[in-house]
């Protein structure tokens, strides 16, 4: 079951062999030397493995050949390209839509410029190549059925090359920009706000398709990490009530489901707030899973500053510090360091929730999807649409998953 | 801690003055706070009141005794004449009908995808791989619209009688049928006799226990208290006369007679519940197997135990109980998930109650009844699960 479990049947003679040398020579070598010999480990290790690799090779080759086939034959794949910008934006107005893309260019810079300034460098190795270079003609592919016209050419091709300007600055910058970065990040989100809804812009209600699911999960995260580390401060504070509070709140909102929530956004939140301040829905709903994203957030930082060591405390309280400070100073920088990790896949679990805003009158990915399969020419075409609002999703959360796991092991959490 | 120690320590010199006192600030700083959140309260309820009133509506549950008058396709037994509140317990049931199914499934599919992580044969673990990255980054909400529109309603007709299975289950995009087990007038009888199986089995399980520590036997627990609840439980059906019968479903006459039939909803929200609570399930089996300290297998590698044994006795006792909290609150979240029904309009508890405010308005009312739902549901499942933790670790310790 486990490999390397089985004793080396040599072993039993072992007492008998007197030179040391020679019992090191029977246990079995792991490493596989030969292609023969990987494939005999690794897929016929024994008649009932050989048997099953057979038959599920059977069955991946049978399935992955209907699917290929589906996909570059069968599949009329015009619902997606022609309903491209309800699912990126929405209903945006088209005449504003140069509003998102240089919103898209200010996040792509950013990313380059972290990524030169940490002096990360991809890692070439003959495998990793052949696969990023495979993953580079499949989305040169996709690109090239689902764009037309030099325009968007040009307009989506600045993307990585802003990426890249990003990163030879960053690098030639290093250090000292170090402080721009981290400033950048903070204002990229108030700035965007600004740059879609200023200057006669447009406003929350027509926000739409994948660009509002990123655009609510960010604005939830950055809005809940306050309230959620006031209420984790709260539930292990010493003062019964403010405790007790701050309990029933955060088990209150993560006993519930969100669809709930929403549903209570639209109807009753309205009424509760006052007359003269009368929110649209979209503000309605960050509100909504700003609130519901908290409960969570507080419960991760609950685990971070459980986290920290005992003498942490200890030690700040002896060298004289107030409980504020003690926090502010000492403990939370380590133990929101520690919850890094946990945040990312919370935030990927409330970027892929927002996809339930379909079930109100909003526009997003999932709605858009069905909103294009309705559309009388491509009745019928429901899982092509589905399965490109599935890939939106897919490939924002599945690269963010792989960069939490790069991070969890740079940063050595559970190694301490 | 400290600093109420020290704190204690200087007031029995010298009483510091009120604005000082710890004590008193404490208090004083509660009662700003229950305050500001009594205000905050008063200021969201009273506006709350104020739309109300202008819509024309109450704050109490009396609306939920009117005449529901829309009609709900499953569940249990229910009409239009019948109030809001029947049409509640039928989205309850419903909830409880997936939900509680839902997690048997997941954690058997999860489980063996958890173990399939981690074969020793690469392609097995390849497509297990595979399934847990796609499933696992994509919204369930879309993997439900997908699996209802794309897969479900897209079976073969139910006018023609679908996909038929050897002639004993029938899959069509009208309902999905499959054979059931139904109870006789006398199941009565044998409930009775497997109650005392039951009893019987646990009773062998201890002597077997007893004799084993006292005679160094392989004690067999397992096998014995099976055994004895067998036959028990076969000499109960006999007395009592066939106490169930197995129902086979037919298609006669362009419909479905007997069987258990499953609305498409129904199955899309199982499958996609299950096919993604099965993902996380996988992670977590695989997880808390790796998590057990290697030293843990290479020292029962080194007392000589079999692979079988290091796993059973040595391995798989300490991921569970690593498994347990995290399977819960997956658990929970399959729980809490059953309310993305609204999305395909299978009548659970929410949409239910979303049709209600539709209807007669109470929106108010409705979310508190769907968070005293799901809330008892949550502790519900949480106490058992507790149940089951505080049993592992139990027999984790006599060992």
């Amino acid at each position: 079951m486990i490999p390397g479990s089985e004793l080396p049947t040599d072993l039993e003679r072992a007492p008998l062999i007197i030179e040391e040398e020679r019992a090191v020579e029977v246990a079995p070598s792991k490493v596989p030397t030969t292609p023969g010999e990987w494939v005999r480990q690794n897929l016929f290790s024994s008649i009932f493995n050989g048997v099953v690799t057979v038959l599920s090779a059977a069955v991946v080759l049978y399935f992955g050949f209907q699917l290929l086939r589906w996909i570059f034959v069968s599949a009329d794949w015009a619902v997606v390209k022609a309903n491209l910008r309800i699912y990126m934006v929405g209903r945006f107005p088209l005449e504003e839509v140069w509003r998102v893309w240089a919103s898209a260019y200010l996040v792509a810079f950013l990313i380059g410029l972290s990524w030169g300034v940490s002096g990360l460098r991809l890692r070439w190795t003959p495998r990793k190549a052949a696969l990023r270079a495979v993953l580079g003609v499949a989305v040169l592919l996709v690109l090239a059925y689902l764009l037309e016209g030099l325009r968007i050419w040009i307009l989506t091709l600045a993307i990585p090359a802003t990426v890249a300007a990003g990163v030879l600055l960053g690098r030639a910058g290093s250090r000292r920009l170090r402080g721009v970065v981290i400033a950048g990040w903070v204002l990229v989100f108030p700035a965007i706000i600004v740059l879609l809804r200023a200057f006669d812009g447009v406003p929350p209600q027509v926000w739409g398709g994948f660009m509002l699911n990123v655009l609510l999960a960010v604005a939830a995260t950055f809005l809940s990490f306050p309230v959620g580390i006031l209420l984790a401060l709260g539930r292990r504070s010493t003062l019964p009530i403010i405790s007790k509070f701050c309990v029933g709140f955060i088990e209150l909102f993560r006993g519930v489901p969100l669809v709930t929530l929403i549903i209570s956004g639209q109807f009753i939140l309205p009424l509760m707030l006052p007359p003269r301040m009368q929110l649209s829905l979209i503000v309605r709903m960050i509100l909504v899973f700003t609130i519901f994203s908290s409960a969570y957030v507080a419960e991760i930082v609950r685990g971070g500053l459980q986290g920290v060591h005992f003498g942490q405390y200890e030690a700040a309280k002896a060298v004289g510090l107030s409980t504020t400070r003690m926090m502010a100073l000492i403990i939370l920088p380590q133990a929101l360091r520690m919850t890094i990790p946990a945040m990312i896949s919370h935030f990927i679990g409330l970027f892929k929730d927002t996809s339930l805003l379909a079930a109100l009158a909003i526009t997003d990915a999932l709605r858009a999807a069905r909103r294009a399969s309705a559309q009388l020419e491509f009745i019928g075409d429901q899982k092509e649409a589905l399965l490109a609002a599935a890939l939106l999703f897919w490939v924002v959360t599945f690269s963010m998953s792989r960069w939490s796991q790069r991070l969890e092991r740079r940063l050595g959490v559970g190694e301490r | 801690m400290l600093s109420l120690m020290s704190e204690a320590a200087v007031e029995r010199k010298v009483a510091p003055p009120l604005w000082r006192n710890i004590r008193v600030l404490r208090g004083f700083g509660q009662a700003v706070f229950v305050v500001v959140v009594v205000l905050a309260f008063r200021e969201l309820f009273l506006n709350l009141q104020f739309g109300l009133d202008r819509q024309g509506q109450e704050l109490n549950f009396e609306f939920l005794r009117q005449r529901a008058g829309f009609s709900i396709k499953e569940g249990i037994s229910y009409n239009p004449n019948q109030s809001f509140v029947r049409a509640l317990q039928v989205g309850l049931s419903n909830t409880l009908r997936v939900a509680v199914v839902g997690i048997v499934l997941a954690s058997i599919f999860g489980l063996i995808m958890g173990v399939a992580r981690l074969s020793t044969n690469w392609l097995i673990r390849k497509i297990a791989q595979v399934y847990v990255e796609a499933v696992r980054n994509t919204p369930l909400a879309v993997q439900l619209v997908f699996w209802y529109v794309a897969v479900v309603l897209a079976l073969p007709s139910g006018v023609s009688g679908g996909l038929s299975i050897w002639n004993v289950a029938f899959i069509s995009n009208r309902a999905s049928v499959i054979p059931w087990v139904r109870a006789e007038d006398t199941f009565g009888v044998w409930a009775i006799f497997l109650v005392i199986g039951i009893a019987a089995a646990l009773a062998a399980r201890s002597w077997r226990t007893r004799v084993s520590e006292r005679t160094a036997q392989p004690p067999r627990r397992f096998l014995w208290s099976l055994g004895t609840f067998l036959a028990i439980a076969a000499v109960g059906y006999v007395v009592a006369g066939n106490p169930v019968r197995l129902d086979v479903p037919k298609f006669v006459d362009r419909t479905y007679e007997g069987g258990a039939q499953l609305s498409p909803e129904y199955t899309a929200l199982l499958l996609a519940l299950v096919v993604y609570t099965g993902a996380f399930i996988a992670e977590i089996v695989r997880g808390s197997i790796l998590a057990v300290p290697k030293g843990q297998k290479e020292a029962a590698e080194a007392m000589g135990l079999t692979p079988r044994q290091q796993l059973r006795l040595v391995v798989l006792p300490q991921a569970l109980r690593i498994a347990i909290p995290p399977i819960n609150s997956q658990y929970l979240n399959l729980t809490k998930n059953s309310s993305l029904g609204l999305l395909i309009g299978f009548p659970e508890i929410v949409s239910v109650g979303r049709t209600i405010s539709n209807q007669a308005g109470g929106a108010t009312q409705v979310l508190l009844i769907w968070m005293a739902t799901f809330l008892t549901l949550s502790l519900t499942i949480s106490f058992f699960m507790n149940l089951l933790n505080r049993a592992v670790t139990r027999r984790g310790e006599r060992r």
